[in-house]
């Protein structure tokens, strides 16, 4: 019997070089994972982390008054100005207030497009109705904003020939425009993944509620909205850290409107160190922005 | 409401279409004559043509760069648990959710003073790369959730060693996604500007910045539309090629 078995594996070819690779591979994961990782770990380190510890040391770097050159000095200089200054105050405030309003209106006006596809339309519209939402997102950035310049125009834009029948005017450019152009730009960020949430909640839910006498509303409030509550803030991390971010969209329909972008737009060629110091504050307001939604579980959804 | 939304949504892109058409070259709705002029003068433009040029090397180079390392993620954070899992998902998005202009000044610092290197189509092609890693890893990590892991243990259960199964098994299972991943990167490597205005000098002109050069010359105003008007055309091919691609309807990973 044994020796049967020993003529049988001695047919058998010795395993070749790329068998017994694969078989060590397959018996040691931490070398396959070491593999998978260090490229791509390399890359982030090396390019991205970098850059933002370069970053945050610069704001602390000062510069040659004549050349403009960096001279690595520590100094809280850059930080006191910026923290001193009440024009680079009053800019974060704003920016701040543009990215609340344009995530607030994303949410109210993403919130009943999302409902609308996931409950109310036909099972076989709502592959429809995602590819329309999804497609302008990739239709260039600074083409919509254009688009927007047109809209808003004062006086002849189609804003202004939409709302002349009804005796308004166009808003013009300005913050009112800053936060319309935003909230167009960013709203498919929200319609997504509330999208996704509602998906996720059965339809049993929305009936239990209504028998149990409560109207509409109250569904949406007491149900609805707790239960899909982190992917409204997942969708919020977005349209309010790319709003918080921004400085293409406020130089062209912004008028003179300043936000924290385009402050460091025009500072970082003549004084880096300066304009990484007010960078740290769109960072500042993030870190507490993710700390205070953390709880929420939504980081899991990003 | 879901009208009213999706009127807000398209009403401005149908403008940047007809205005193209507008014979006069000042902007002001509804336009009075239509003219497809200006199609046939952008159309031979060099400067727009050198732009198309730039924008395609960036948007080549940074997909690939992404796909290997987005797949490579997608493989480790999807089929291993090991300490710094965690934050390194977390690091692998960062790039696309911090402010934009924060991502934007720290590689030009990070380049500039720390690696110390003059800034090129390269350093371009680098930092776009960063951040459409997050596109395709999310495409892949979605997939790899979804077929899990019984395929690949059939494959090997039958006698193929890790290679042929992920030959014949694990990549053609995951090459819809990855490839959709690819498309949309290459997408928004295309028409990214807020990092670009900050990786690129002088002289290195990608599309996104000619636009933007150019949206305050007044005499360029109708090359501007009509270029305006061909990337509204066009963003619907990345769209429908992804979904065919992953079979499915996705944001693309972008979200």
């Amino acid at each position: 019997m044994s020796a049967l078995a020993t003529d049988v594996r001695g047919e058998r070819p010795a395993p070749s070089l790329r068998r017994r690779l694969s078989a060590a591979l397959f018996r040691h994961p931490r070398v396959r994972l070491a593999g998978l990782l260090a490229l791509p770990t390399a890359w982030l380190v090396l390019v991205y982390l970098s850059a933002l510890a370069s970053l945050l040391v610069t704001a602390f770097f000062t510069v040659d008054e004549f050349t403009n050159a960096v001279v690595r000095r520590f100094t809280l200089g850059n930080v006191r100005d910026v923290l001193s200054s009440p024009a680079y105050l009053g800019a974060a405030l704003r920016t701040v207030a543009i990215a609340v309003a344009v995530t607030v209106l994303c949410a109210l006006l993403g919130f009943p497009m999302a409902f609308f596809m996931a409950k109310v339309a036909p099972p076989r519209a709502r592959n429809l109705l995602v590819a329309l939402v999804v497609t302008p997102l990739w239709a260039s950035y600074l083409v919509k904003v254009y688009a927007w310049q047109a809209m808003v125009q004062p006086g002849t834009g189609l804003l202004a020939w939409l709302l002349k029948p009804f005796g308004l005017s166009s808003p013009g450019y300005g913050v009112t425009a800053t936060v319309l152009t935003l909230t167009y730009l960013w709203l498919p960020y929200m319609v997504l993944p509330v999208y996704a949430g509602l998906g996720r909640m059965p339809d049993s839910l929305l009936d239990a509620s209504g028998d149990l006498g409560a109207r509409p509303a109250r569904t949406v409030r007491s149900v609805v909205v707790p239960l899909i509550w982190p992917s409204i803030v997942a969708g919020s991390v977005f349209t309010f850290s790319l709003s918080l971010g921004d400085y293409i969209t406020v130089q062209i329909v912004g008028g003179r409107t300043q936000m924290i972008g385009n402050i460091v737009y025009q500072t970082y060629a003549s004084n880096l160190p300066f304009a990484a110091a007010i960078a740290l504050i769109p960072v500042a307001v993030m870190v507490v922005y993710l700390t205070l939604v953390r709880r929420t579980g939504a980081l899991d959804n990003l | 409401m879901m009208a009213v939304g999706l009127a807000f949504i398209y009403v401005p892109l149908v403008v940047i279409v007809v205005n193209s058409f507008n014979a006069s070259t000042v902007f002001a709705w509804p336009p009075r004559r239509l003219t497809t002029t200006w199609w046939s003068q952008t159309a031979g433009n060099p400067s727009v043509r050198a732009a198309v040029a730039t924008s395609l090397e960036v948007a080549v180079v940074a997909t690939a760069v992404a796909l290997v390392l987005g797949t490579l993620l997608a493989f480790a954070l999807a089929r291993y648990s090991f300490f710094g899992r965690q934050a390194l998902s977390l690091l692998v998005v960062l790039p696309i959710a911090l402010p934009g202009i924060v991502t934007a000044l720290a590689f030009r610092t990070g380049f500039r003073t720390f690696l110390g290197l003059e800034l090129s189509i390269w350093t371009v092609a680098v930092a776009h790369a960063t951040f459409c890693v997050v596109i395709v890893y999310n495409n892949a990590v979605a997939r790899l959730r979804r077929t899990g892991l019984a395929p690949e243990e059939a494959s090997m259960d039958l006698g193929a060693d890790g290679f042929t199964t992920f030959r014949l098994v694990t990549f053609p299972l995951l090459r819809g996604a990855i490839l959709a991943g690819a498309l949309l990167a290459f997408g928004l490597s295309f028409d990214e500007i807020v990092v670009t205005l900050f990786t690129a000098p002088p002289g290195v002109t990608t599309l996104p910045i000619w636009i933007f050069q150019n949206l305050q010359r007044p005499n360029q105003a109708p090359v501007v539309n009509v270029v305006a008007a061909v990337l509204v055309l066009v963003s619907v091919v990345p769209i429908y090629l992804s979904q065919r691609f992953a079979g499915e309807s996705t944001a693309g990973g972008r979200i």
